[in-house]
């Protein structure tokens, strides 16, 4: 089975990961709530109540926009909170979302996936910091030293011509390109921590390297595969959430249940992503280390760890120990 | 004798003309021989300029602008104001730098540049060179035409603000030695002749004679000429071209010059481009036949000189000019020359955008407005739109832009909201249905924000470059918008055709605007221009309360000392409040309707009631609030002033209307949450794509 298709039936048979995904999408913008709702709270109380409830008025969104000033800035700082309390959660979550997925369970999730998160948060913390640092790193090398070289020699071009053509498409396609492969390397890093193959973040990276090694492209197009079933979701569901435009009480809570479908499809996307990038990694691994099925039919007591800790004396780098153990652990 | 009666006579003429005039009175005529080197980005120049004095007194010294020495150095008045930055753009100050050097200056043998000095009349800036005073050695008599031969030398400045170059793109405004106005008395309402001939500011450059312009420009042949008038001669010797071009009528002559340029030519022809519903809505507000409206139309010809990456917006531009050709021809008068050339600058000379000179102006491009879904802001079209119509409002109605710049700016910027509104409806738009019209966002500005100067001010004199954009641009057009609301469309839009008519070739004055406005009798409009163009009046109308009570009848003591509708015992329990879910009537409502700021003007309160009625009355806004007590079957469910928006200047429309409790209608507020919870999903979620 390929690892898209792999991932389309994780992305179905997990939704219970999915909903832990969403419920953390949810939680973080409810951070945002209060402040929101003090906000649009003079939508019902001036004299644009009637027109906003029809739909747009661009005079009252003006009007409101040049005298809330206060509000806004707070609404903006909420917003910017929630942001932060999303990506951590993120990072949190996703190393329990891994191990879960590795481990095939279906149900219960909930707790296996915070426990394990909690297991692995430090390690994919710091993960994630080398994300952001080698990102900006090869951004800055990659993208930025040659658009700022091509942009000097180019000074006296016409704009639009073909020097400032190939600065927009390198600075766009170059950018793209250090982000998936930054981001792919570390997807694979918090398999690896996910998988013990690694019990740190640096070792983590180094196994995300042997994994990526030889086969940059077919990662980079599960990314692309994913990225655009995610766009197309997204697309679909902001353009018929605003057709909707909802003018009732009722109608307005079918609204937020449309849309909340919508934000479910998308963490159904990403843990069809991580399910095609752990299938699509579970075959760069060593011939003699292959994982164990993850369908088993095998229970899980909430007492238990999904795996118990690769022995000290494992290498953490070569991987074989640690999917012993891990295959081991699939049919405990 | 009789030549200085007949010059007297001519004087008298020039000022003040008691009704409108068929054509401009001709002050200057300048023929310019210009040499251009684009590689030094040097001009040699020499022009005869012939100037006859238009008053009855003697005039003994002349002033010109030369307006490139603002790009002299870091001294210059314009570069102390602008700090070196305008419109996003900065001042090269490496090499960026410009000036223009009269070398020679000749009247009847005699030079004059020796006896030349620079005078700073508007900041006494010792350092400024804009302003050029050349004593004669005997004056000019009223009516005299006096021929002076210059020779100038120029340096091209790097653009960052209307003028320059940028590569090998050329703009060339106020770039020659140009006479100032010498204003006889009743000129402009002024009571004393005298010379109005002010430094070149960041804020303001226009203001001149009339006159006819014939400009030979010679340049290497590979360049593409965009210019003001229509191109008469062109020789071609030794790889360089020399072109000729003429435009009568007119004050101000611009020209551009570009290699790359891409020329789109079309033609304006009335017959096909003035919108017949248009013509149906003009002759029913103006109440003239179509006929006679269209009757001074003529077929005008399009140039559009397109940078060759913009070439996808040549139908926009074009589109947007036929528009503005047809509804100024309508509304205000039809356009009298025969050619309008429209300049397209490159991304990076955009100093030079959104530029007015006559018979020529710089719009706006940006390649990426014609992209999806961006390609529904039709700011291009906008600029377009503003930039031509500038050519009636600081052009055919050559008004002082340095003294009154709303003038030029307000009275445009309301046109183009109504020309952009008209055609595009919300120009800013991303998604479809979801954006802004011109209008409200000029509103927006005006009315919401607080500033510390009147509308009529001169434009170096405002508080700031802030204040200074506020007054000349969204404040007036939105008071000139309010003007219109309490006049009606069609005492409005005849007023403002007439002042139009009055004042084509003409320089009116604020006055001569106001005057106009003041014509229909309307009081308070009469109250509303000292208030805003001589002040910084504002105004807000707000419901103050709106309650509603069940009218139980009447409780408490008779005249006999007799309970009514109530226990008297002490120890009782009192009468039951009514239920207000089971009252079936009537009702009692109070509302109090409040007006601050010192702006009076009427406004229409209607009062909504569960049943669905509504009582409508009209407040002339007199006193400071109003209340209604109403008896009714049913309970006020909603207050509201001005729900037809006319109160424009209104500064917070927010508290407009209030609902009472007894309102059961769908919250706008909960739709709110949903969509900000949703958006702020939407954004979280994008970085499930990173993280």
């Amino acid at each position: 089975m390929s690892a898209f298709l792999s991932g389309i039936g994780a992305a179905l048979r997990h939704r219970r990961l999915a909903a832990i995904l969403w419920l953390s999408l949810l939680f973080s913008a409810l951070v945002a709530w209060f402040p929101i709702k003090a906000l649009v709270a003079a939508f019902d109380e001036g004299a644009f109540r009637e027109t906003l409830v029809k739909g747009w008025d661009g005079w009252a969104l003006l009007s409101f926009w040049e005298s809330r000033g206060v509000e806004i800035r707070i609404a903006a700082a909420a917003v910017a909170g929630a942001l932060l309390v999303f990506a951590l959660l993120q990072i949190f979550l996703t190393g329990g979302v891994l191990r879960v997925l590795v481990a095939g369970r279906r149900r219960p999730v909930f707790r296996p996936v915070v426990a394990e998160s909690a297991g692995l948060f430090k390690a994919n913390l710091w993960a994630a910091a080398r994300f952001t640092l080698s990102s900006l790193f090869w951004l800055g090398l990659l993208v930025v030293l040659p658009c700022a070289g091509l942009h000097r020699l180019a000074k006296d071009a016409p704009p639009h011509g073909t020097a400032a053509t190939l600065l927009f498409w390198w600075a766009l396609l170059g950018g793209l390109l250090v982000l998936f492969n930054t981001g792919l390397r570390f997807d694979l890093a918090r398999i690896a921590l996910a998988r013990e193959d690694a019990r740190d973040a640096r070792g983590a990276y180094r196994v995300a390297r042997q994994r990526i090694s030889g086969r940059r492209a077919s990662g980079i197009g599960i990314i692309l595969f994913w990225l655009a079933v995610f766009l197309g979701v997204q697309a679909l569901f902001t353009s018929a959430g605003l057709r909707m435009n909802p003018r009732t009480n009722g109608a307005v809570t079918g609204l937020f249940l449309f849309r909340q479908i919508g934000f479910f499809l998308l963490a159904m996307a990403r843990v069809g992503f991580f399910a095609s990038l752990l299938a699509w990694e579970e075959r760069r691994r060593p011939a003699h280390s292959v994982i164990g099925s993850a369908s088993g039919g095998t229970t899980w007591n909430v007492s238990d760890p999904i795996s118990a800790r690769a022995p000290a004396s494992a290498s953490p780098e070569t991987g074989s120990s640690v999917m012993t153990n891990g295959s081991a652990l699939l049919s405990s | 004798m009789r030549r200085s009666l007949s010059a007297a006579a001519l004087a008298l003429a020039l000022a003040v003309p008691a009704a409108a005039l068929e054509a401009p009175r001709k002050i200057v005529d300048y023929d310019i021989r210009v040499s251009l080197d684009p590689g030094t980005k040097l001009v040699e120049g020499e022009e005869t300029l012939k100037w006859t004095n238009p008053s009855d007194v003697p005039v003994g010294e002349l002033r010109f602008h030369l307006y490139w020495n603002a790009f002299r150095n870091d001294r210059s008045t314009f570069l102390r104001e602008s700090g070196g930055q305008l419109w996003g753009g900065k001042a090269d100050t490496g090499k960026g730098w410009g000036y223009t050097d009269v070398t020679s200056m000749k009247w009847e043998g005699a030079e004059l540049v020796k006896g030349a000095r620079f005078e700073s009349p508007d900041d006494g800036n010792p350092d400024d060179r804009t302003v050029l005073v050349v004593p004669l050695p005997r004056p000019v008599a009223p009516g005299e035409t006096a021929a002076l031969a210059i020779v100038w030398k120029a340096k091209v400045p790097r653009v960052y603000a209307r003028a320059g170059y940028v590569r090998d793109f050329f703009f060339f405004g106020q770039w020659f030695p140009k006479i100032g106005v010498y204003e006889p008395t009743g000129r402009r309402r002024r009571t004393d002749s005298g010379w109005n001939c002010h430094q070149y500011h960041a804020t303001s450059e226009f203001y001149a004679d009339w006159g006819d312009y014939r400009v030979t420009i010679t340049l290497p042949e590979k360049f593409v000429v965009a210019s003001a008038g229509a191109l008469v001669a062109e020789t071609k010797a030794s790889g360089r071209k020399t072109l000729t071009f003429e435009q009568k009528a007119i004050h101000d002559f611009a020209f551009s010059a570009d290699p790359r340029y891409v020329v789109v030519e079309d033609v304006f022809d009335p017959a096909k481009d003035v919108p017949k519903d248009e013509i149906a809505r003009a002759s029913k507000t103006l109440g003239r036949s179509g006929a006679d409206l269209v009757a001074g139309f003529h077929k005008v010809a399009i140039r559009l000189y397109l940078q060759p990456d913009h070439r996808a917006f040549d139908r926009r531009h074009i589109e947007a000019q036929k528009w503005a050709l047809a509804w100024t021809g309508l509304w205000a008068f039809p356009y009298p020359y025969a050619q309008i050339s429209i300049v397209d600058p490159p991304e990076d000379g955009m100093g030079a955008a959104g530029m007015e000179y006559q018979t020529i102006y710089t719009t706006f491009t940006k390649t990426y407005l014609s992209h999806w879904p961006l390609d529904r802001l039709y700011v291009p079209e906008m600029v377009t739109i503003h930039e031509f119509t500038h050519g009636y409002w600081y052009g055919l109605l050559a008004s002082n832009e340095f003294e009154e710049s709303w003038m030029d700016e307000g009275i445009n910027t309301f046109t183009e909201f109504v020309m952009v509104d008209r055609k595009y409806g919300p120009f800013l738009e991303v998604p479809p249905g979801i954006g802004f019209t011109d209008e409200e966002v000029n509103r927006a500005e005006a009315a919401l924000t607080q500033d510390h100067d009147p509308i009529l001010s001169s434009a170096w004199k405002y508080a700031g470059e802030g204040s200074y954009g506020r007054n000349s641009y969204p404040q007036p057009c939105t008071t000139i918008q309010q003007i219109r609301n309490l006049l009606g469309e069609e005492t409005f839009w005849r007023v403002f055709r007439g002042y139009a008519e009055r004042w084509r070739f003409d320089h009116p004055t604020s006055e001569d605007f106001l005057d106009a406005m003041r014509t229909p009798g309307n009081p308070y409009v009469a109250a509303l221009i000292p208030k805003t163009w001589y002040g910084r009046g504002w105004v807000d109308f707000t419901i103050l309360d709106a309650r509603t009570v069940p009218d139980d009848g009447f409780t408490g003591f008779d005249d006999a000392e007799k309970p009514v509708n109530f226990d008297p015992d002490p120890k009782g329990k009192g009468k039951e409040p009514p239920d207000e879910k089971r009252h079936k009537g009537p009702w009692q409502s109070l509302v109090v309707v409040g007006r601050d700021g010192d702006i009076e003007m009427p406004a229409n309160v209607v009062l909504t009631f569960k049943d669905g009625q509504k009582v409508e009355r009209m407040w002339d806004g007199v006193g400071g609030w109003i209340k209604y007590h109403v008896t009714s079957t049913s309970p006020l469910v909603k207050a509201e002033v001005d729900p037809e928006r006319r109160a424009v200047l209104d500064r917070n429309p927010w508290n407009n209307a209030r609902y009472t409790k007894r309102y059961e209608g769908p919250s706008a507020a909960a739709k709110g949450r949903i969509y900000a919870l949703h958006l702020v999903e939407i954004l979280l979620s994008t970085l499930w794509g990173i993280l």
